[in-house]
């Protein structure tokens, strides 16, 4: 018990330090090295945060883009993992949907954006489709991979213990490919971050992509850098946040420990 | 001899391979196991012996033949056939002890309280009192087999088949579960075929043991009758040693002809 709570602290105290770390080379490069106004200090940017912070415009583009995000995630996963599962069990489904997995994973979310936009136009629908379509490709390799991976002799031996093969695939391949499917989500999130901010910068009227957009436009380094800020931690956040969420949720079937 | 549990007549096993050509693993195999026996079929790496344990479990089909399980053709996995696996790669680590022993009664529809006072009598009864609510991964290699034979015999199977279930474990561990395979088979009365390359688990467990040829094309060699009482089944026992000699006499050409062929 003793030593798991040194363990905690330990870890957490290294995640402090290391952050502090960044912030104090930063402050360093910013004042010392380079000193210029395009390269502004911590200071200046957590100065400037808190300043966009009060008039509401941060956390109303965090919002925006946090919600397509979300969106997108979620539906990518819904139709991902069905698929992922068709594909992992059945070698005709497989045969007839690998083209399509291995044809489109080649194809970026990015490069599909001029797409999305002409198809979609400017607004929600345009980000959600491009965070559905960054997301769908790897929930479903990772969910067929964790069907394919289960041991063949999980399988035999709930056959001999008298499980119908609608049975097998509930009690057995499901289960054992959850880990598959939550590494799969993970790695999803990333993707989403990603997409949505090149999705804004090129096209949207709203977002964090479009803040730092708008931001050069008018010189406006101070602002980028608080984007750029705020986009390392929400993804740091988030990514906790679902692997705490894994831990805590998924228990045995948990891919972290 | 009243009609055989299990019944090989004339089973061929052909392998088919693209790359290397086809590979015949067992021609005109013959073999009849009696209900209530602890049969072991004993050979040389290679020889075969899983692929006939796997087509009475109903995972391989044979190439040709009859094989027939009380009297009945062999179609398929079922609940009549229980399997110990040689690894611990067979059991569900999300779940704990508990719910994979009460798995086959799960998938047969029994309710939860009556699966839970079963799994608890047969984890019990292999000793894994007070361990219901670990999770394999928790578990020792023979606490894991124990689990394993606790699942099986849960289901009240025809026959127990064991792929070399305690190779993987320590010699003293592999002692112990010996015995108390001994115990269960003597207290439930099932029908066991036992798989093993060890001479020494052969005698000291079965009523009867037959010797396969070496790979490929192999069958039965000869089978030996073990007619030893529970206190003469002792490495240091006379008529234990007697058989063992015999056992290996039959075994010991195929062995050299096994490493011929492997090297």
């Amino acid at each position: 018990m003793r030593s798991s709570w040194r363990e905690r602290a330990a870890q957490i105290g290294g995640y402090i330090l290391g952050f502090a770390s960044l912030f104090v080379i930063w402050h360093i490069a910013a004042t010392y090295l380079v000193g210029s106004v395009l390269f502004p200090p911590p200071t200046r940017v957590v100065l400037k945060a808190i300043e966009l912070a009060r008039s509401g415009v941060l956390g109303e583009q965090i919002l925006v883009s946090m919600r397509r995000i979300l969106t997108g995630f979620a539906c990518g996963s819904l139709i991902g993992i069905p698929v992922g599962l068709a594909i992992g069990s059945f070698a005709t489904v497989r045969r007839l949907l690998e083209p399509y997995t291995e044809f489109f994973r080649f194809i970026p979310a990015t490069a599909m954006i001029t797409v999305a936009v002409i198809w979609f136009g400017i607004g929600e629908g345009s980000k959600i489709f491009l965070i559905i379509y960054t997301t769908v490709f790897i929930v479903i390799l990772n969910t067929a991979a964790g069907v394919g991976a289960v041991t063949p002799n999980k399988i035999r031996a709930a056959r001999s213990l008298g499980a119908s093969r609608a049975q097998v695939f509930l009690y057995v391949a499901l289960p054992a490919s959850v880990p598959y499917i939550l590494t799969g989500m993970r790695l999803a999130m990333g993707n989403s971050f990603v997409t949505i901010i090149a999705a804004e910068l090129i096209a949207a009227n709203a977002g964090l992509g479009k803040m730092i957009w708008d931001a050069r436009l008018y010189m406006l380094v101070d602002q980028i850098f608080v984007a750029l800020l705020v986009l390392g931690g929400l993804g740091f956040t988030t990514d906790r946040l679902f692997r705490w969420a894994i831990y805590t949720f998924a228990g045995r079937y948990s891919p972290v420990t | 001899m009243p009609a055989p549990l299990v019944r090989f007549a004339g089973v061929n096993k052909v392998y088919r391979s693209l790359q290397s050509g086809d590979y015949v693993a067992l021609r005109d195999f013959d073999l009849d196991i009696a209900a209530g026996e602890l049969f072991c079929l004993l050979g040389t790496s290679g020889c075969g012996k899983t692929t006939v344990l796997n087509m009475v479990a109903g995972f391989e089909v044979a190439s040709g033949g009859i094989i027939e399980i009380a009297g009945r053709a062999v179609n398929g996995p079922g609940a009549d056939r229980g399997v110990v696996f040689q690894g611990d790669d067979s059991l569900y680590p999300w779940l704990t002890a508990l719910g994979n022993v009460e798995f086959g009664l799960k998938m047969r529809g029994v309710p939860r309280r009556d699966r839970d006072t079963q799994a608890r009598r047969f984890l019990e009864l292999v000793g894994l009192h007070g361990q219901e609510a670990k999770h394999p991964p928790e578990l020792s290699g023979g606490m894991k087999q124990r689990i394993q034979i606790a699942r099986v015999l849960v289901n009240e199977p025809d026959i127990l088949l064991m792929d070399e279930p305690f190779a993987a474990l320590d010699a003293q561990t592999r002692a112990v579960m010996q015995q108390e395979l001994v115990k269960i088979w003597a207290a439930t009365g099932k029908t066991v075929l036992f798989i093993t390359h060890d001479i020494d688990e052969a005698v000291t467990l079965a009523t009867r043991i037959g010797v396969m040829q070496a790979g490929p094309a192999s069958r039965i060699k000869g089978i030996i009758d073990v007619d030893l009482g529970p206190d003469e089944r002792d490495r240091t026992n006379d008529r234990f040693v007697a058989v063992y000699r015999q056992v290996h006499a039959m075994i010991h050409d195929e062995v050299a002809i096994a490493m011929r062929r492997s090297a």
